[in-house]
């Protein structure tokens, strides 16, 4: 008996394996075809590479714009550029898509980390390779060529402050979420806004802050429910992950607190856009993924070019928003790429 | 009397009524009904995921792949539906995501009866795999415009009232579908034929099957049924949030099962109550809703979390060791 079932397991294991070899085996000649058209693209002098893009997450609008960026990118230049994620925001599925690439042995690795810290030795790792790495929104990570920001993170925060400030009429109280805690733009945006709230508008007091809600709209949602229970004045929330304002803005409908609690963070139009016409949230502030996109590929590419020595205080990527970088200590970049979208003008995006 | 104070049940509530005393001590908020409101609103779908995992410890054996399959319903049912481009009742809406989550929970329980392959290992790989196939195939951008039915669902309330303070408090109507499965699985458990099945082939598989059981069949309805029950789970967090997420819910498994340890069913089968399961929910969501309350910083909630999750699966872990040494004491 214990014999047969065993015979069966491993019966059922070859044919799954079978059923796998196949499938890829149908996927090579599609590959080869693949890069036969980018070796012919070598004729005419420049020669294509093969770039990957690691993301946090896979399945949110926002990586989903990012990947059209990356397709773009590749369709206008010839690179092979394709986009990679974990289904779920955890550091260390990130580490091992990023072992796979290293495998693989792509030319240059463009990540956005979940965690900056889990991520140096990988990276360091693929250096090691030869492998090219720019990092976007891990301002400050070491291992990495460059680390392009769409802007500086802290004027950012200042940006969404000034705008809660504005909804709120200057005055009252105020909560503040990030993603998670060791996501250090989510950081650096809460503490932009509430140094910037310091500075100019005294009569605003931060009731709690950097609350966690892990990137998932239902958390944000009770987060906003349970701390107006603790602070009934709470008259404005600030959300950085892409998933807060629009948690926080249900969380406003369905409570009746429109007009009371006023919503400003990160996300996108197509999330965002019924609560900006219902008025659960007052502006949403981002900038255009697809565009931070091709500006981590288009410098991806000028170092592997070897025209790194290029990219200097002022440079343009020829990429809006990135017209006049910012360099900090050689390798980190800033563009000033960050867009407000309020009621008015959220149909003009559509993504 | 002796009997009844013996049971874990029994102290789960009384470590729940002193947690409620030392929140609702240090802010007067938490016994308003705004609050006992909410707690009941995030109750709703992790309610229905208790209730899966219990069966699925009850029968010996245990599920992480139930967050895979709830979300995998929902997405393709609201798709599917969104394709037709039929103005179908709500109804259908779950029926569809069940019936999807059904097929997914088959596919389980054929590969652990019929292959006897251990549970552990069979969910997390079809968890993976539902997830992958998900989004490679089906698609992994969220859905925030729904079917007419779905969001008007997601919109009538249960209940709904304005306290003085001028907070609307109200429940979705969903909670009735929580609470009809509650009371359905709790007389499934206790009352009917299968119920007796699933603890007895928790309890021991192969005097199951000499008493006359037919264990194939009630591993397969195990799983199936956790399946079309994740199906309906997933599609009430649909309606609920007012757009459907391919990547939400995925990771909740853990502070489930911690939950359900917690509420004293034993984690090596045989043994355990819906009552229990459902307190052992209550005290897990009532510390995630409560650490702003009491004003716990951000960096502590984190930690307080985590030692939530260490304490569920650690007397998991106790619990194996301390019935394997029983066993094997009864063999010498």
């Amino acid at each position: 008996m214990v014999k047969k079932s065993s015979m069966s397991a491993v019966a059922m294991l070859l044919i799954f394996c079978m059923v796998i070899l196949t499938a890829c085996g149908g996927s090579t000649p599609g590959n080869n075809k693949g890069s036969g058209g980018t070796n012919k693209g070598g004729d005419d002098g420049n020669k294509k590479y093969k770039i990957a893009t690691v993301v946090k997450l896979t399945g949110v609008a926002w990586f989903d714009r990012m990947e059209e960026g990356v397709k773009e990118f590749g369709k206008t230049t010839g690179h092979d550029t394709f986009m990679q994620g974990p289904q779920k925001a955890d550091a260390a599925l990130q580490v091992q898509i990023i072992e796979d690439l290293i495998a693989q042995k792509v030319d240059a690795i463009t990540v956005v980390p979940f965690s900056a810290e889990a991520l140096e030795p990988v990276l360091k790792k693929a250096r090691d390779k030869g492998i090219v790495v720019i990092t976007h929104e891990a301002d400050g990570m070491v291992n990495t060529d460059f680390n392009i920001e769409a802007f500086d993170n802290l004027e950012y925060g200042a940006f969404l402050m000034d705008n809660l400030a504005k909804a709120m009429g200057e005055e009252g109280e105020y909560m503040t979420t990030v993603g998670s805690l060791t996501t250090k733009s989510h950081m650096q945006w809460e503490e932009g806004a509430y140094n910037r709230q310091q500075e100019k508008y005294p009569n605003m007091k931060a009731v709690a802050r950097k609350l966690e809600t892990n990137d998932d709209q239902k958390v944000a949602s009770e987060k906003l429910r349970e701390t107006f229970k603790a602070f009934p004045n709470l008259k404005g929330f600030q959300g950085a992950s892409g998933n807060d304002a629009a948690g926080a803005a249900l969380a406003i409908e369905e409570s009746g607190l429109i007009g009371k609690v006023n919503v400003v963070g990160t996300s996108v139009p197509s999330v965002s856009q019924k609560y900006l016409e219902s008025g659960a949230m007052s502006m949403i502030g981002f900038w255009d993924p697809a565009e931070a996109a091709k500006a981590m590929n288009t410098i991806a590419v000028k170092v592997l070019e070897g025209k790194a020595g290029d990219i200097k205080e002022g440079f343009d990527l020829g990429v809006p928003g990135y017209n006049k970088l910012i360099v900090k200590d050689g390798k980190y970049l800033y563009g000033a790429a960050w867009v407000g979208v309020t009621k008015e003008n959220v149909t003009d995006y559509d993504f | 009397m002796r009997k009844w104070t013996k049971t874990s049940e029994f102290y789960v509530a009384i470590i729940i009524l002193v947690l409620f005393v030392a929140i609702g001590s240090q802010n007067g908020a938490f016994f308003s009904s705004a609050n006992m409101f909410d707690l009941i609103r995030s109750s709703i779908v992790p309610g229905i995921f208790v209730i899966c995992t219990m069966m699925v410890i009850i029968s010996g054996g245990i599920d992480v792949s139930f967050p895979a399959i709830a979300t995998f319903s929902m997405f393709s049912a609201t798709k599917i539906i969104l394709m037709l481009d039929l103005d179908l009742p709500v109804f259908v809406a779950f029926l569809l995501a069940g019936i999807i989550g059904l097929g997914l929970g088959l596919i389980n329980g054929l590969l652990i009866a019929y292959f006897k392959l251990p549970t552990l290992i069979v969910t997390l790989g079809t968890s993976s795999m539902f997830s992958g196939f998900l989004l490679t195939f089906v698609g992994s951008r969220q859905i925030s415009n729904l079917p007419p039915a779905l969001e008007q669902f997601g919109k009538t309330p249960f209940i709904k009232f304005t306290t003085d303070a001028g907070i609307t408090v109200g429940l979705p109507m969903s909670v009735l579908i929580t609470a009809a499965v509650i009371v359905i699985v709790a007389i499934m458990m206790k009352y009917t034929m299968i119920g007796r099945g699933i603890y007895a082939l928790g309890g021991d598989p192969v005097s199951a099957e000499r008493i006359g059981f037919n264990t194939k069949f009630l591993q397969c309805f195990v799983y199936g049924f956790v399946g079309f029950l994740a199906g309906i789970a997933g599609m009430i967090q649909t309606t609920m949030m007012r757009s459907s997420n391919p990547v939400d819910l995925l990771g909740t498994e853990l502070l489930i099962i911690a939950a359900v340890v917690l509420g004293g069913v034993r984690i090596t089968g045989g043994h355990g109550t819906v009552i229990g399961a459902l307190l052992g929910l209550l005290l897990i969501v009532t510390i995630q809703n409560s650490l702003i309350l009491v004003g716990i910083p951000s960096y502590w909630q984190r930690f307080v979390i985590g030692a939530l999750i260490l304490v569920g699966t650690g007397v998991a872990a106790y619990q194996i060791k301390r019935s394997s040494s029983k066993r094997s004491s009864i063999l010498t």
